[in-house]
């Protein structure tokens, strides 16, 4: 096949058909990675076969081939899930029957079904993704869907496809401010309306619900964000930047995990638990969906957001797994001292697991005997680790049999989960009750901007230990290690913050590169906080605020109903003046508005024009009474048959008409 | 020819009762004598079907929205919905302002295709795409017309009646760009078409001597006796083509005169008493366009109308009009349109 008869193919295929293919494929697209290849192999494979259809390589196939497909379509649907209900499930099914619909879309009725069914689609993308590049992405599917539905409607007309192009984008831009409106005022309705059926969560990044320090010889570098913290008060100092998350009381030899998750508080406020001192820390969150039901909150929250509750090991957990962007406002005290009187049963924070750590227990003991209570046996134990050559390292040896003794006797290099680990262990050894927690230490300020960045890579784990007359104590045993055992600067930064400002360096290529950076995340942030999470309380908060300025102190969704209808109308009115132009509604045809503008003048000279007397004639005598100007007139009277009176008058005929007349005098 | 009045409200003059009634609505504006201009009150607009299929489509997306959540959802379905408000000016202007009118209409004969000529002045500097035109109960021609141009187009017409008639209501009507409304409006103007009755297919024209035929020869020249025949060749005269063997089928042949003669021929209703009505006004008709296409010199006589002997398209338009207008009540028939 040459490239001048696929181009006549191309000319010759039905142009709304072409644009309707181009957006379905560009909608398919993404769900390459929400949907299994059993769903989208076939859904290709039909679309690409449409497209063959349309450029006339080949037929479409007969009723029963299509009945066929359409089981083998339901088939593959049910083998990849295993269920034809529930949300993926149920975008599949629907993007292998718009597929298949494409087999027999032949009548006007069924393009429109199809269009309707790719707006379909691009909802369905968004239950996967909502980022900013989804959102931009998806308005250009939405733009050629739009395009197939103007080429459609413009039936046999000669318009370009470029004119459809244009008439797209006027479309599209006339309905942003439209759109901005209904998306600000319309009272949002705090979902869901009915309850839905809850997927098997998808592959979650961030913390998981059990540690293996030993299993990973690899810390993972992920830089993406795990939570943005706007403060109210100001930043907590680096060193209580510790943001909690999933509690581990269990160790198994291995693994540390929670055999309780379910142990809630009593009550559902924080009781007056724990004495605390200083100011609180007032801040809120913006967590990323990590499909695991942890809110993360600065040790140690002292309110709870909606829909969760507190457990004993003052975790947070939400009611539903975290599938959404959410946000939360929190307030923390860092400074604090649980109540000496809490003395739950402490014997879950002292198990051991029979047949491991043999050495470590030895140690444990030793070190125990030194000294005479459990807060000075944690100092021991911390300066046993600062002064034995142990190394902080993101790349560690797999432990392989033992990992409590290969670490604490053999390798001696690890990262937090290691250390935090092994120092429970031992703590625990020696009787005193001790924890892992995990979640997240530091993150940085967008200095561009007014909020603190949470990465996956800030993930840390740390101990807490309960001391009689005290209660739990953090204690973070990584950051004993001194700054030279640590291996990578970046590290050195986190591990201890106070040492921030060594590891820069003042290359100019790194600056614009950490500009670019920080940028990017703030355009993220608001994107987040604008758009993403724009729900009921935010919409609340905003329109309170907006009122509050426009001099309301109270606002319902009456009010915001009423605005929206004022702002609707509004808007379309100017929509209308911009393409009804009912300025532009005279009459008259300009070329005759400037005859007569001509002969106006001439009557101010003294002639008129006769009743009954055409253009021709009267020229004619005009001439012949001011032989001087008879050129003038003569051109004048000629543009001005050529514009009214031959079958297609021009823009440049008229204008040069209305320069002649302009300049004519008698 | 009679006109049947009628009343000419503009938009802008009417009352308010008129304005907002429902018979303008489904029937137009009744006839109008000039070129309509589709102002804002004549152009009428809703949903189409596949306007209304969206707008269901639109409120299962956003309880999708309210359900899940989903914000990027709520903001494709406020946008999917705005397009669609925006929808509503775009197809309702294709059709705005546009002045409307029906040129005259040649005759045509009973069971063709009139061709109405439609005019569409756009004076206003957007186009106007797939504008659909269709005359009540007649096929449609879609038509653009571009920014600040005008543009002609022939309607179809299909004719099924002889006498006179007004050029039915006609209806503009676009869905473009989305199609997802409709935007429609009517205009019927006073102009009217005449339909001949259809020619039947008998080519015999009535024989010469059993009718008022004439010789009359140049007096005084004596050039006027017939002497015979001979084979017809190119160039020679129509009149003096011996028509009946050439109607029975026997081949041309030229008269040979001594002197110059013509041929009077009355075609007359009376010739053809067996026949029902309409059977004879077509036989009329085919004679008449025999007659005129043989260049003779023919008259018609029907029930109280008799045009005189005469030649040219004019006389030939004439006897087709009596035979178009035989035994019609034009009052009756024109109002009932």
């Amino acid at each position: 096949m040459n490239i001048s008869s696929f181009q006549q193919r191309v000319k010759r295929a039905k142009a709304e058909n072409l644009w309707l293919l181009a957006g379905l494929a560009l909608a398919l697209m993404p769900h390459f990675f929400s949907l299994p290849l059993l769903v989208m192999l076939p859904s290709v494979i039909l679309l690409c076969w449409r497209l063959l259809f349309e450029l006339h390589y080949l037929a479409l196939p007969p009723r029963t081939v299509r009945w066929l497909l359409t089981l083998v379509g339901i088939l593959a649907a049910w083998v990849a899930f295993g269920t034809l209900v529930g949300r993926q499930a149920g975008v599949g099914l629907l993007v292998i029957m718009l597929c298949l619909k494409l087999m027999e879309m032949n009548a006007q009725r069924d393009v429109g079904v199809v269009i309707g069914l790719g707006f379909f689609v691009v909802i369905t993308v968004f239950l996967f993704d909502q980022s900013i590049f989804m959102g931009v992405y998806m308005l250009l599917v939405v733009g050629l869907l739009i395009t197939a539905l103007i080429a459609f409607s413009r039936d046999q007309s000669v318009i370009s496809q470029w004119k459809n192009v244009q008439k797209t984008g006027v479309i599209l831009a006339q309905a942003v401010p439209l759109t901005l409106l209904l998306f600000f005022l319309f009272p949002r309705i705090p979902g869901p309306l009915w309850s839905l059926p809850t997927d098997g969560a998808g592959a979650g990044t961030g913390l998981s619900d059990s540690m293996s320090p030993g299993n990973i010889s690899q810390l993972s570098d992920n830089d993406s964000v795990a939570f943005r913290v706007q403060f109210d008060t100001p930043l907590p100092s680096p060193q209580k930047r510790y943001w909690r998350g999933p509690v581990f009381t269990q160790f198994d030899g291995r693994t540390w995990s929670n055999p309780y998750p379910q142990r809630f508080q009593n009550s559902l406020s924080i009781n007056p638990q724990y004495q605390v001192s200083g100011e609180p820390s007032l801040y809120a969150i913006t967590l990323e969906p990590h499909q695991q039901s942890w809110l993360f909150a600065l040790d140690l929250p002292a309110i709870l957001p909606l829909d969760s509750r507190l457990s004993v090991d003052f975790e947070i957990i939400a009611t539903q797994p975290i599938q959404q962007l959410v946000r939360y406002s929190m307030r923390s005290f860092t400074e604090y001292q649980l109540a000496k009187n809490d003395a739950p049963d402490l014997s879950i924070y002292l198990q051991l697991p029979a047949e491991s750590g043999m050495q470590a227990r030895k140690l444990a003991q030793q070190l125990r005997q030194k000294v005479t209570d459990s807060a000075t046996f944690v100092q021991t134990v911390l300066s046993y680790i600062a002064e034995q050559p142990f190394y902080y390292t993101r790349q560690p040896p797999l432990l392989l049999n033992d990992p409590v003794d290969e670490f604490l006797f053999n390798y001696r290099r690890g990262f937090c989960e290691h250390y935090a680990s092994a120092f429970v262990f031992l703590m625990r050894a020696a009787g005193v009750p001790a924890r892992v927690v995990t979640g997240y230490q530091g993150g940085e300020m967008n200095p561009q901007s007014d909020y603190f960045i949470v990465r996956q890579s800030d993930a840390h784990a740390w101990a807490e230990v309960w001391l009689q007359g005290e209660g739990w104590r953090r204690v973070d045993p990584t950051s004993v290690i001194p700054a030279e055992r640590i291996e990578s600067q970046l590290d050195l930064v986190r591990i201890m913050p106070e040492m921030v400002g060594m590891g820069e360096s003042p290359d100019w290529l790194k600056k614009v590169g950490r500009h670019l950076h920080f940028g990017w995340d703030r355009v993220n942030h608001a994107w987040n906080q604008w758009v993403v999470n724009y729900n009921t309380e935010r919409q609340q908060n905003f329109l309170a605020q907006l009122f509050a300025n426009m001099g309301f102190d109270h606002i319902d969704w009456r009010e915001m109903v009423s605005l929206l209808a004022a702002g609707i109308m509004l808007v379309m009115m100017a929509v209308a003046m911009s393409i009804l132009r009912p300025w532009n509604r005279q009459n008259l045809d300009p070329a005759q508005v400037a005859y007569e503008r001509f002969c106006q003048r001439l009557s101010r000279g003294g002639v008129l024009r006769q009743s009954a007397e055409g253009p021709l004639d009267f020229a004619q005598r005009v001439g012949q009474q001011h032989p001087q100007r008879a050129r003038d007139i003569h051109t004048i009277i000629a543009l001005y048959e050529r514009q009214r009176y031959t079958a297609y008058p021009t823009q440049k005929n008229l204008k040069q008409l209305q320069r002649a007349v302009r300049n004519f005098t008698l | 020819m009679s006109r049947t009045t009628v009343s000419t409200v503009t938009p802008t003059n009417m009352s308010l009762r008129h304005r907002f009634s429902l018979k303008r609505f489904f029937a137009g504006e009744g006839s109008e004598p000039g070129p309509v201009f589709l102002a804002q009150r004549r152009v009428y607009i809703l949903p189409s079907k596949m306007g209304v299929y969206f707008a269901a489509m639109m409120l299962i997306m956003l309880l999708g929205a309210v359900n899940y959540n989903n914000s990027l959802a709520y903001v494709l379905t406020f946008l999917l919905a705005s397009i669609f408000f925006i929808a509503i000016l775009h197809t309702y202007r294709n059709l705005l302002h546009l002045r409307v009118d029906v040129g005259q209409i040649p005759a045509v004969f009973c069971g063709e295709v009139a061709q109405v000529p439609v005019m569409l002045d756009n004076r206003h500097n957007a186009a106007r795409y797939a504008v659909k035109l269709q005359l009540r109960g007649q096929q449609h021609v879609n038509t653009d017309v571009v920014a600040d141009q005008w543009q002609h187009t022939n309607v179809p017409l299909l004719t099924t009646q002889r006498g006179r008639y007004q050029v039915p209501r006609l209806t503009l009507e676009t869905g473009f760009p989305l199609g997802l409304f409709r935007a429609w409006a009517y205009v019927q103007r006073d102009v009217y078409y005449l339909v001949y009755p259809t020619p039947d297919q008998y080519h015999h024209l009535p024989d010469e001597s059993s009718h008022h035929s004439d010789m009359q020869g140049d007096h005084g020249h004596g050039a006027d006796d017939f002497t015979g025949l001979r084979n017809y060749h190119a160039g020679d005269s129509l009149r003096h083509v011996h028509w009946k063997t050439v109607a029975r089928g026997q081949g041309m042949y030229t008269k040979q005169f001594a002197g110059d003669e013509t041929i009077e021929l009355w075609l007359d209703w009376g010739d053809l008493p067996t026949l029902d009505i309409e059977v004879r006004l077509s036989r009329l008709t085919r004679w008449v366009m025999d007659a005129s296409a043989a260049q003779l010199n023919y008259g018609l006589r029907l029930p109280g109308v008799c045009i005189p002997l005469g030649v040219g398209l004019t006389h030939q338009h004439h006897c087709l009009q009596a035979l178009a207008l035989y035994n019609i009540n034009l009052d009756v028939d024109v109002s009932s349109l």
